[in-house]
């Protein structure tokens, strides 16, 4: 549990993309620090979490890392759901799944939460010799549609810590909105009550919920 | 909970020979010897260690789990023995097909009933026996009988397997590319499938069955069912029909088709099923607004081989053959009912994920499982389930349909 008076986030983040993209190997590396060349493919979901120090606060990310196949688009929406964050996750040697990556922006966009962050990960970036992703292209997708963007590679570890915690800056950024607006919308969660169940149900259990900002 | 078994023992050579035979596929798993340990590292003050289970995978747990599992080991010989002695007084292969014996023409109606009333027993004798597990050398043979799959292959000419093979080769589509991608993914530390002859059987299998059935073509998850149908059935061609029987007949229908509808229904049918027998948990997880598709969906879209330990997996699938797809919300329930009180104290979803999958992990003695399975959780009826999954059937399409709508009007506004 956070303790009182700190600035302590708990947020659900759900990694979508192509498989084979690297969804997993990326949230191993991050929780783990490890990399695997054959990581098990992943079916329906894993969890894990993992917390970041940014400044004075923390972030404790839940992770949800689902299933790239694309019949398991199904079941996507029962992992995004309320999340606060999401990284979209393309191989940078792979057209087609920075296509795939376009339509989770689109989907996420239609169906999720509005103050979602949404991070757009060109993985693989060790692989520069077999790239079919610009560099470029990628950049001008990711500001057309406001997302914040970076090529990975989870193998080397390039930008992997980078990317989780510039996620973590702009939701504890956000956290302090939404809290001060009271939008009953975000899944940012506060001493494992989310911010907008807390200031619902702030008439009841307030002391504790409410001293986050 | 795992007491002795006391089973009379009388002495049994087959049991030994057919195991060097199931060496050959495993090259590095002796059955009966001793757990393994390869290496102990000291974290703390629990002491884990890396060993080598029944079926040649790699786990790592405490001492606890070494024993326990050896303890297993010395079950499963036991249990052996049951089968001999039965094989040695009801004849060889006695449960082949069972109802074959009622089948006698001309008989009087009172020897009728009697052969009747011999194969009802027969079969309960059977279904009690394979509750308490076959003997991994058996499996291949048990399982073809009575999961179907002899029956279903006996309707096609007997070069069928070997026909597709060579209609196959060399034919690349979305199915196969897939396949290549996830043939290394696969349980990628076992001593068989990591090598390229293992390699080579399973994207054999998978590639055939994704011909046989071009609306399953390949849906992640049978590459793990593939891969442990391999190291039981020993040949790809009984592995293969063990996959069709398995999507064809003992699950329930498009679990692995275009958007996993009938994954969909079980899961549905699964979370009524958890209201009604474990309602405590049922309710606390609801409050948490914990969805227990979370964790469910993985355990049958792979038939639990990705969570539980191989050969608790796989008396999980001794009973899913002889008894249907029931077997997995057994299974299911019982994981959450051996774990109600903890999750009963849980706040957030990281412990509840956390306390389900140190469940998962550790249950190296199949027995502890499946007694709270059938003995706790109680009996539901085939019927029930069938019912059950019928009245979900329309919710799961709208849902689909709906979302599918909704996805298409994404696209209406790119345009």
């Amino acid at each position: 549990m956070a303790s009182i008076g700190n600035n302590s986030l708990n947020a659900k983040l759900v990694l979508l993309g192509d498989m084979g993209a690297g969804k997993s190997s990326l949230v191993l590396r991050f929780v783990k620090g490890q990399f695997l060349e054959f990581q098990e493919s992943t079916i329906g979901a894993a969890f894990f979490s993992q917390t970041l120090a940014v400044n004075d606060a923390t972030v404790k990310f839940e992770i949800w890392d689902t299933a790239g196949q694309e019949r398991y688009h199904s079941l996507a929406p029962m992992y995004y759901r309320g999340a606060a964050a999401a990284i979209i996750v393309y191989d940078i040697s792979s057209t087609e799944s920075f296509e795939r990556a376009k339509k989770w922006v689109q989907e996420l966009q239609k169906q999720g939460n509005p103050n979602m962050v949404t991070a757009l990960a060109g993985n693989k970036a060790d692989l520069e010799d077999k790239r079919k992703v610009s560099t470029e292209e990628a950049q001008t997708y990711a500001q057309e549609n406001g997302l914040f963007f970076m090529e990975t590679s989870a193998k080397t570890a390039t930008n992997v810590n980078e990317i989780f915690y510039e996620i973590a800056r702009s939701m504890l950024f956000l956290g302090v909105l939404v809290s001060f607006t009271s939008t009953p919308a975000t899944g940012l969660w506060c001493n494992g009550q989310s911010i907008w169940k807390c200031n619902r149900i702030s008439h009841k259990s307030s002391k504790e919920e409410l001293r986050t900002e | 909970m795992f007491g002795p078994q006391t089973h009379s023992e009388p002495s049994n050579g087959g049991f030994l020979s057919q195991k060097t035979n199931w060496r050959r596929i495993t090259s590095s798993n002796p059955t009966t010897s001793a757990t393994t340990i390869t290496t102990i590292t000291k974290k703390a003050n629990n002491l884990s260690v890396k060993f080598q289970d029944l079926y040649g995978f790699s786990v790592e747990g405490n001492i606890d789990d070494v024993n326990v599992l050896n303890e297993v080991r010395e079950r499963v010989r036991q249990q052996g023995k049951e089968w001999w002695a039965l094989e040695a007084s009801k004849g060889a292969n006695w449960y082949l097909q069972p109802q074959h014996s009622s089948s006698g023409e001309g008989l009087t109606v009172p020897s009728k009933l009697t052969a009747i009333a011999n194969t009802i027993t027969s079969t309960m004798t059977l279904k009690k026996l394979i509750r308490k597990g076959i003997p991994p050398v058996l499996r291949p043979k048990v399982w073809l009988s009575v999961s179907g799959a002899t029956k279903k292959r006996s309707t096609v000419p007997l070069s069928y397997y070997n026909d597709l093979l060579v209609a196959i080769e060399g034919k690349v589509t979305p199915a196969t590319m897939q396949i290549d991608h996830d043939l290394p993914r696969t349980f990628p530390c076992h001593p068989w499938l990591d090598t390229p002859e293992g390699k080579a059987a399973l994207r054999r299998v998978l590639v055939v069955y994704s011909f046989r059935d071009s609306d399953v073509g390949y849906c992640q998850g049978l590459n793990y069912i593939a891969a442990l149908l391999l190291l039981v059935m020993k040949t790809e061609e009984d592995a293969f029909w063990m996959l069709a029987v398995l999507l064809e007949n003992v699950l329930v229908n498009d679990c692995y088709t275009d958007n996993l509808s009938g994954c969909h229904v079980e899961q549905r049918v699964f979370r009524d099923l958890l209201a009604k027998k474990c309602p405590r948990i049922s309710a606390h997880l609801e409050a948490m607004e914990f969805d227990v598709s979370l964790v469910a969906t993985e355990w049958f879209l792979c038939l639990f081989s990705k969570s539980l330990p191989s050969e608790t997996t796989l008396r999980v699938w001794d009973i899913l053959f002889n008894e249907g797809a029931k077997v997995l919300f057994h299974v299911a329930l019982a994981i959450f009912k051996m774990k109600e009180e903890e999750l009963l104290r849980t706040h957030q979803i990281g412990d509840v994920i956390h306390i389900l999958q140190s469940t998962t992990h550790h249950l190296f003695d199949p027995d502890e499982l499946l007694t709270v399975a059938f003995d706790k959780i109680g009996s539901m009826t085939a019927n029930t389930i069938t019912k059950q999954r019928k009245k979900q059937e329309p919710a799961v399409m709208a849902e689909l349909d709906q979302r599918l709508r909704r996805l298409n009007s994404v696209k209406m506004d790119e345009k």
